[in-house]
């Protein structure tokens, strides 16, 4: 409950700053200040922290560092901007390789303006985060109770770029099982998928305004190809691939069979559609080190 | 059935302990350094934190080590309390950690294998003295059994004063303090970002823990061992061991592994060893 | 007594067999079923046998001496041949010395020289059966498709001998055999002979300049040996009157010490016990299934199992503290150097040396708690330390090399291997398995005897720690997941595999029964007294083993919840986790090396001080004889 508020641990990231407010967050530290009597302790490892500092406007150079480090916390996370030029570039927007301010790179929650932030501000601005960092523990403790408020509908041509998003995130796992981030998914471009909304049937599952799954078929001679069902991850496990395929088979009654097919080392994908009735009757050679696998599910309330 | 209440006062009643020392730790190095420190009860908060994050992993199958290391050192735990033999007690409490290096090993990630080998070399270095002591008790008591050693008449430590500078030696070691805290980094002792523990998050590290806190409650009963004919006496050393184990991490500086072992085997050798041959000629 | 005969003869015969069969698969068919038939003999014999007392059989085969000699003449010129052949003038004098020594004591005793008893069976035979037996004749079976592997892979540079190969695997294991059921100990010299034979052509199979020279150091150091056991029968039968094994016991203390230690000494060389290790080191060379019956499961246990023997006898004496000295040494250096080196063989090599130094320090104790965890270790230590070789070599087969930096990620490439591999080293040092229970009683046994020799186990048993945690760990790391290597491994490979994790896993759950049975009547039967663990320790070993064993299970629940991110490599990680952004903004990968510590643990200077503290022991327990 409000233990996420006790116990703040932070990771201090410096984004090409002049140190001068890296120095006032050490001074946090010091017995003048002493944040350790709030619980904060700095921890320099993302995966062990709630609250991200970042100071120092950020460089072509460190902003993939800042989102690495970002995807390596865990959920819930808040991120605090230290000094201006964390805000908004500082007296350095101006320079060619600043990008002018964190939020360009990561979304951010606090901002503690100043050059340099003084010691009470970043406290302050820390303390404040911390509210933060409960409402948004409450709301993803909400979403992940809250499945029945997935909503699923067809999608058209004006969400192709959210589509193609949320396949190029969900298709990264598949890419980490074979090494291979030449995967077609990954690779198709927009007006591959333009070119596809045409002869395929699109289907969207939406939760709280954003596209978190989709998957798309069309109907030959008797048989519906279902293809490229994706969840996105941080949605996944909720029953929402289920839905997905659900629907998208109610959309073709009048199909003998339905066909899916996926890589033969995706074992959760054949896990799912297995679990879902569908059996494997086909694998060919696809490239060296990948077949294809090919289920399918007869359809037993058409004559 | 005594057993089982002893099993269920160490399942339910270490953790508070362990968690009370750690607190304590915190609080009074707070003090030493001129700051006000965390409240004492902070390492609860902290665990409970700790539950309420999202777990990430680098490989999946990382967190079960840690779940089996959790299981094992209660039940070394157990083995102890229950008045066990020592010996499979401090080979119980080996295969626990190892449970716990396997884990770091498992997340395939520089800074948690650089951990796992540090914390191996920390096993290689305290273990002799950890059998030393063993074998020490066994030389005055003559027998290995817990329950045996703590109802011999006379306190330990009389006998055994090289065995317990030699546990003194490496205790800061199993209570993963400077200067010996080579694996892991407890809170503002950064080595290798967290070293053995850097992959972990949420529930395991929450695990992980844990875990030591009941590591720590047996490596303290340990030392009360050495005291345990007088039981007053033994809890205010025991305590004031900790004082002192508190005190030396926030005056000493962490030392290179080299250091670590070499210093660690010598005493093992000129202390431990010196104590136990002492006692062999005695009883000759 | 047939039992114990066919025990003896029946592998010759299917090796004379095999000799003479040219075609590949007829042999392996033949192998598998002599194999099957030893097994089930063993066992056989454990079942007619165990409620029994020793028994003793004079087994007076009237030419058996003289054909004996015969085979050793033969045997000595092939070695005088070999010798000069390849110019080892040393091998030619100590091959010559040793049989001109024997024969003389034949001629000049002729006809006077007999044994009562020229075979016996008692519980310690027993257990080395079933261990020559079973472990055997899986190795053989594992030859056959181990073998097939080799010779694809080495079809130029090594010649297909593979006839010849297996007759000398079926010889041995009659001299084997051979070795422990003989009471006469000019019996037991002649098997123990040719167990050097073969183990030195065996060595020398791959035909190389390396091969040889191992070949032939590992041939020198044992014959010195054999040179030393000639020496001890003649001067035994000169102060006492007769060579047979079972008197040499029951004459105790009352009769010469120094027969005793030149046959220990023998155990020693043959042990591969320091100084006198680099021959088991050098012998690594040799196929897999050679260094895992040779040379860590059955030969070298003869050399223990000799001294395990004797040990009621040095029981209290100097000699017996100086065995005991130079067994703690061992286990000790050995130990020390296995953490600093990277080849996968050698490594269980230095391993298997460590393991018997222990044994020989049960040995050299020599009370009934030492020797009763003296032979729990034979068994224990045969068992895991065949199915750790067993598996190196089909690693080495399917990944090309060696060097355990190369086995990284083995448990996603080879999962099954990878999984008997940890069976296998938890089964050497791990708690609940059996090697620990083994160490726990060793403890326990010098404590009562003498603590100062305590320092070489627990100094050891850390490092043993070390160097197997490091390997188990270096199999689960995976960073780059690959594809699965396991598919192409025979049948005749994976079933040994298979019997022998099992094998590891089922004896340490049942070894109070295998105590019970086996070895505690053996104890009995020697000192009057026996060992007895407490019950409620074995209760909790059983539950601890149980846990262990619901490990594997929790792979079953594959981590639903969890989310998997890359590793933490400074935020700078390129792609994925093994990949960062190094200088100048360079792609650089990301390795991960074991610590080998050579500056603390280096081979060379490690063995060298281990040696001289060894030989200065020799010196001492030699001086004090003569």
């Amino acid at each position: 409950m409000a233990y996420l508020k006790r116990s703040p641990w932070l990771i201090h990231y410096d984004a090409s700053s002049c140190n001068g407010c890296d120095i006032e967050v050490l001074a946090c530290l010091t017995p003048l200040y002493d944040v350790e009597r709030l619980g904060v302790i700095n921890t320099g490892n993302p995966k062990h922290a709630d609250i991200f500092l970042v100071t120092g406007s950020v460089n072509e150079q460190n902003k993939e560092v800042v989102q690495n480090i970002y995807t390596q916390m865990p959920d819930p996370k808040v991120v605090v901007a230290v000094g201006i030029c964390a805000t908004s570039g500082g007296i350095f927007s101006e320079c060619y390789n600043v990008l002018g301010g964190v939020d360009k790179v990561i979304p951010v929650d606090v901002y503690v303006p100043g050059c340099a932030a003084r010691p009470e501000s970043i406290i302050d601005g820390v303390i404040t985060s911390l509210q933060v960092l409960e409402n948004k523990y409450k709301k993803l403790r909400e979403m992940s109770a809250g499945v029945e408020k997935v909503t699923i509908s067809l999608s058209n041509i004006k969400e192709v770029q959210d589509i193609l998003a949320l396949q190029k995130l969900a298709y990264q796992s598949e890419a980490e099982i074979y090494n291979d981030y030449s995967l077609a998914p990954l690779t198709q471009t927009l007006e591959e998928l333009k070119d596809d909304f045409g002869k395929k049937i699109f289907l969207k599952a939406v939760m709280n305004r954003q596209i978190v799954g989709s998957v798309r078929a069309y109907f030959k001679d008797d048989s519906c190809y279902i293809s490229r069902l994706v969840v996105n991850p941080l949605y996944q496990n909720l029953g929402i691939g289920r839905k997905l395929l659900d629907r998208i088979e109610r959309y073709f009654p009048a199909a003998k069979r339905y066909e899916v097919f996926t890589w033969h080392d995706s074992k959760r994908n054949i896990y799912f559609y297995k679990k879902n009735g569908y059996k494997m009757f086909k694998r060919e050679k696809l490239t060296e080190s990948r077949d294809n696998v090919f289920l399918e599910r007869i359809n037993k309330k058409v004559k | 059935m005594k057993v089982l209440i002893l099993i269920l006062a160490y399942l339910f009643l270490a953790p508070l302990v362990g968690g009370l020392l750690s607190g304590i730790d915190r609080k009074i190095s707070a003090r030493m350094q001129g700051r006000i420190g965390p409240p004492l009860l902070q390492p609860f908060y902290d665990i409970l934190k700790l539950m309420e994050k999202e777990t990430l992993v680098v490989r999946r199958s990382q967190n079960f080590y840690i779940l089996f290391f959790l299981i094992f050192m209660i039940f070394t735990g157990c083995l102890f309390f229950t008045g066990g033999d020592i010996l499979l007690v401090i080979f119980a409490l080996t295969l626990a950690g190892i449970f716990f290096i396997l884990a770091a090993y498992k997340a395939s990630s520089p800074y948690s294998f650089l951990g796992a080998q540090r914390e191996l070399l920390q096993s290689m270095s305290y273990e002799p003295i950890v059998i030393f002591s063993a074998i020490g008790m066994y030389m005055v008591t003559k027998s290995f059994y817990v329950f045996e050693i703590i109802s011999f008449k006379t306190p330990l430590v009389y006998y055994l004063p090289g065995l317990l500078f030699c546990f003194i030696f490496i205790l800061p070691m199993k209570l993963r303090k400077s200067p010996f805290d080579l694996a892991a980094s407890l809170h503002a002792h950064q080595e290798l970002v967290s070293g053995i523990t850097t992959e972990f998050s949420g529930k395991a590290l929450a695990m992980i823990e844990v875990a030591h806190w009941y590591e720590n409650v047996l490596v303290m009963g340990f030392i009360y061992l050495f005291f345990a004919a007088t039981p007053v006496i033994a809890i205010g050393m025991t305590l004031a061991i900790y004082f002192l184990v508190v005190l030396i991490d926030n005056t000493f500086a962490r030392v290179k592994w080299q250091t670590a072992l070499k210093s660690c085997w010598i005493t093992a050798i000129v202390a431990g060893m010196g104590n136990i041959i002492f006692l062999f000629f005695m009883a000759r | 007594m047939f039992w114990v005969i066919s025990l003896i003869v029946f592998p010759l015969i299917s090796g004379l067999i095999l000799l003479g069969v040219r075609n590949d698969f007829a042999r392996g068919i033949i192998v598998k079923i002599a194999s099957a038939i030893i097994c089930l003999s063993s066992v056989r014999l454990l079942t007619m046998h165990f409620p029994r007392e020793s028994v003793f059989f004079p087994a007076e085969f009237i030419f058996a001496g003289r054909l004996m000699l015969f085979f050793e003449l033969m045997m000595a010129c092939y070695i005088v041949y070999k010798g000069i052949k390849h110019k080892r003038f040393l091998t030619v004098a100590l091959a010559s010395l040793q049989t001109l020594a024997l024969v003389a004591f034949e001629i000049m005793f002729k006809g006077k020289v007999r044994a009562d008893n020229n075979l016996f069976i008692d519980k310690l035979s027993i257990i080395m059966a079933l261990v020559i037996g079973v472990i055997g004749s899986l190795i053989c079976v594992y030859s056959v498709g181990y073998m097939r592997d080799f010779h694809e892979d080495y079809r130029k540079e090594v010649k297909d001998r593979r006839r010849s190969f297996n007759f000398l695997q079926f010889a041995f294991l009659s001299a084997m055999f051979g070795i422990i059921f003989s009471n006469n100990l000019i019996w037991l010299y002649f098997f123990w002979e040719i167990t050097t034979v073969c183990s030195f052509v065996l060595i020398a199979y791959k035909g190389t300049e390396e091969a040889n020279n191992n070949a032939f150091r590992a041939l020198e150091l044992n014959l010195l040996g054999g040179l030393a056991f000639v020496l001890g029968i003649i001067y035994l039968y000169f102060s006492s009157g007769f060579i047979e094994l079972d008197k040499v016991v029951a004459i105790g203390k009352a009769g010469a010490l120094l027969p005793i230690v030149l046959l220990s000494f023998a155990g020693l060389i043959k042990s591969a016990q320091l100084p006198f290790s680099p021959w088991l080191v050098g012998a690594m060379v040799a196929p897999t299934p050679v260094s895992a019956l040779l040379h860590s499961s059955t030969m070298v246990k003869a050399g223990v199992y000799l001294v395990l023997r004797l040990a009621v006898v040095l029981q209290g004496t100097l000699c017996g503290f100086m065995i005991a000295f130079i067994g703690g040494t061992t286990f000790l250096v050995a130990s020390f150097v296995a953490i600093s080196v990277s080849d996968a063989k050698k490594v269980l090599a230095y391993s298997t040396i460590a393991n018997l130094g222990l044994i020989v320090l049960c040995a050299g104790i020599g009370t009934y708690e030492a020797v009763w965890a003296g032979i729990l270790l034979i068994i224990f230590h045969a068992v895991a330390k065949c199915l750790l070789f067993l598996c190196v070599g089909v690693i080495e087969h399917k990944v090309h090399s060696r060097n355990i930096e190369d086995m990284s990620g083995l448990i996603v490439t080879m999962p099954k291997i990878s999984i008997m591999m940890q069976i296998g080293m938890a089964g050497m040092f791990l708690a609940p398995f059996g090697m620990l229970i083994s160490k726990w009683a060793v403890l326990k046994a010098l404590v009562d005897y003498n603590p100062l020799l305590a320092i070489f186990v627990v100094f050891g048993s850390s490092a043993t720690l070390f160097f197997w945690v490091k390997w188990m760990g270096k199999l689960i790391t995976v960073t780059n997941p690959s594809e699965r290597k396991e598919n192409k491994i025979a049948w005749n490979q994976w079933f040994p595999l298979f019997a022998l994790s099992s094998l590891t896993i089922i004896i340490c759950g049942f070894f109070p029964l295998v105590s019970q049975v086996l070895i505690e009547p053996y104890v009995k039967e020697v000192y009057g007294q026996a060992v007895t663990m407490s019950r409620g320790n074995l209760v909790i070993m059983a539950i601890m083993l149980a846990m262990v064993m619901l490990f594997p299970l929790s792979f079953i629940n594959y981590g639903k919840k969890v989310k998997v991110v890359d590793a933490y490599l400074g935020g700078a990680n390129a792609y994925n986790s093994t990949q960062f952004y190094g200088a100048l903004g360079r792609v650089r990968d990301m390795e991960m090396k074991n610590y080998y510590l050579e500056k603390y643990f280096g081979e060379r200077r490690l063995i060298k001080f281990g040696s001289v503290l060894c030989v200065i022991s020799i010196a001492i327990m030699l001086a004090i004889l003569i």
